[in-house]
This record gives structure tokens, sequence and C-alpha cells, in this order.
């Protein structure tokens, strides 16, 4: 049986990252996740981590950008949106590679994440 | 109006830097480069090729000096400081960061951590920077590059720092140390991690913007001055 859904004031209140990164080898979906994942282990810790609530909405390819350009949004808690974006400039390698992360924009929704941020005509 | 006075590299950088929200930059060399090639500092002055449709930052010429001993730091601060807008010199051994924290013709210490058990700044050259408005720079690639199991003790040297800057009021710079592209952040970005160090939004926000300013207008002013306390006011209406 599925849990009925929590009502508006106890849910946790969300804000939507919109970030851009650059590296030497092409990155996919899964590989965000665990740079994101790890570098925020790194510098906050398990317990801070935790705090967050860190989910990576979705990942696009944009080659119009630059080679191996991606652009991508992270959910995060409303409270811990500058611990998330200290997060995103120390993921410096991947897999020995160079690597290289930057905020765009914070949004509170998808919907006005992507109309701000991310220029639809990049999208695959 | 965020500034980065410390990015090795070419105008590719720059442009860089001025599409992440850089209003201007200091491209800086080494010492030893000038050795190899006098000119390259009239190079770096040549900005026209940098694409004409992005709106062009500032670039200011920089030199980084690195010296065995306080005699030619002395000697080479001297030799670069009318041809560059910036001077940094790179610290680590003590007596070297005691020399540039006393020459008021140095712009920037950088890292006087490297390589060092301690922050490489106690209370007296932490007075003597804040005498001759050395700034002391804090250094986000040395944090960045170092192994994730090391970062603590660089975070705590930055902390350090951070306690000695607020009794002191020394200026203290954030840069970010890049030679590519992929070492390039967002200002804003790195407004965010300073915190994690112990300083506060505006405490970050004026050691990007406040302080480069400060250095820029020192030095249109530094070669007016005939003495310590005395300049030369250029008054154009006079003839």
């Amino acid at each position: 049986m599925k849990l009925k859904i929590l009502p508006t004031n106890l849910r946790e209140k969300k804000r939507y990252l919109v970030f851009q990164g650059i590296s030497e080898i092409p990155l996919e979906r899964e590989d965000v996740i665990s740079l994101i994942l790890g570098a925020a282990s790194e510098l906050h810790g398990s317990c801070g981590t935790s705090r967050m609530g860190l989910w990576v909405v979705k990942v696009w390819n944009c080659p119009d950008l630059g080679i191996n350009t991606i652009q991508g949004i992270i959910r995060c808690n409303r409270d811990e949106v500058d611990a998330l974006r200290a997060v995103i400039p120390t993921i410096t390698k991947f897999r020995g590679m160079k690597v290289g992360f930057h905020t765009l924009g914070i949004s509170g929704t998808i919907k006005s994440a992507i109309t701000k941020f991310i220029k639809l005509k990049h999208l695959d | 109006m965020f500034f980065d006075f410390h990015i090795h590299g070419d105008h590719e950088l720059v442009i860089e830097a001025e599409k992440l929200g850089y209003h201007g930059v200091a491209l800086v060399h080494y010492s030893e480069e000038f050795e190899k090639q006098p000119n390259l500092l009239n190079s770096t002055a040549d900005n026209k090729k940098i694409d004409k449709n992005t709106s062009r930052p500032l670039i200011q010429k920089g030199v980084e000096i690195k010296a065995k001993n306080p005699e030619a730091l002395k000697r080479k601060v001297q030799k670069f400081r009318k041809n560059s807008d910036v001077i940094l010199v790179q610290g680590g051994s003590l007596k070297i960061n005691r020399a540039a924290t006393e020459d008021p013709r140095v712009d920037i210490l950088c890292c006087p951590y490297r390589r060092r058990e301690d922050t490489g700044i106690n209370h007296v050259l932490a007075a003597k920077a804040a005498k001759n408005r050395v700034a002391i720079e804090i250094n986000l690639k040395y944090l960045l590059i170092n192994r994730p199991k090391q970062r603590h003790r660089v975070l705590s040297h930055f902390r350090q720092i951070v306690k000695m800057y607020r009794k002191f009021k020394f200026p203290v710079i954030i840069t970010s140390d890049a030679n590519s592209i992929y070492d390039l952040r967002s200002p804003r970005d790195l407004v965010a991690l300073a915190t994690c160090f112990g300083m506060t939004s505006e405490e970050a926000t004026e050691a990007m913007s406040a302080v480069p300013l400060e250095i820029m207008e020192r030095n249109k002013l530094r070669n007016g001055i005939i003495v310590s306390g005395a300049s030369l006011i250029k008054n154009e209406n006079m003839k």
C-alpha cells in the first residue's frame, strides 16, 4: 500500500539549483550523481549531506555549448542552498581527468529553472 | 563587481572568467618567465584577441615573485614594480612572509601557509600587513588540489587567517589561481565556499571586490608618491 502524501505544511521546502559542468571526458547522469554526492560527503560529511536532501533531477548533454559540456538540475532543501552551492566548486576530478562545475542559478520550481537558466535549444 | 587577481593563462581564460561573472582579472606570470621573455608584460596588456562581442573585462598585469631570501625579493620587487599592475609574492618561508608584509610595494602575499604546519602568519606579521596594506591570499586552488583527507588542515589555516583578519583588519583576497578553464569557478559559488571556513558572505564579497579595487586605486596613486606620506598631485588645469 502506498503511503498517503504529506500535507503541504509538513513537506520539506525545496529549491532547484541549475549547474553547468565541463570535463575532459563525457559524463553520464550516474557519474554526476556520484561526483556531487562524493563532494558533498567530503566537504560536509554524512551528517551535513543528509540535511541537504540532495537529488539529481535531470542532466542534459549540451554539445552546442562546448565539448563534454553538461547542464543539470539538483534538488535540495531550502535552508541548505548555500551548503550545496559550496559543494559545487569542490568538484575537480573524475577518474583522474579534470572537471569543473559552476552554478547557473537557483529557482523554486523545475519549470522556472528550465526556462530561466537552461536554454531549450540545447536540450537533447 | 567581482575580480580574480591570480590567473595564470591567456585570453581564453579571461573570456571564460567574464562569462562566469568576473569584471576583471589579473593575468599573472612567474618572475622566472621574464628571464626567457622580457616583453611578456607588454603582450599581456595587448587584449586584441578578445572577441569584440563580449564586453572586455579589465585585465591587470601581474607578476608572481618567487624569491629564495628577502634580499632577492627586494631586488625583484624593485625590478617589476613600475612595469606591472599587481605584485604577488609567493610565500611559505617565514623570512619571505615577513619581508613581503613589511614591503608596501607588494600587493598580495600568496599562500603564506604553503607547505607549512601553521598558517605562516602571526600577530606581528598581521599587524605589518595591515599597516602596509599587503593583502593575504586565500588560494582556493591550494584547498581544492589537496587530497580530500588533507583539506581539513587547509580549511583550519584559512579559519585562522579569518580570525586574525577580524582582529587586525589586514586585507584578505580570495583568488582561484586558475591555469585552465577547469579551475575557474563562479564568484557566487566561491562566496558560498568561503562560509565553510568561517567568512560571512559580506566578508567574502569584500575579499573579491573591494580589496582588488583598493589595490587598483593604490597603484594609480603609487607613481606620484615621492616619499612615504608625500605624493605629487597632478593638476591638469595648471599650466
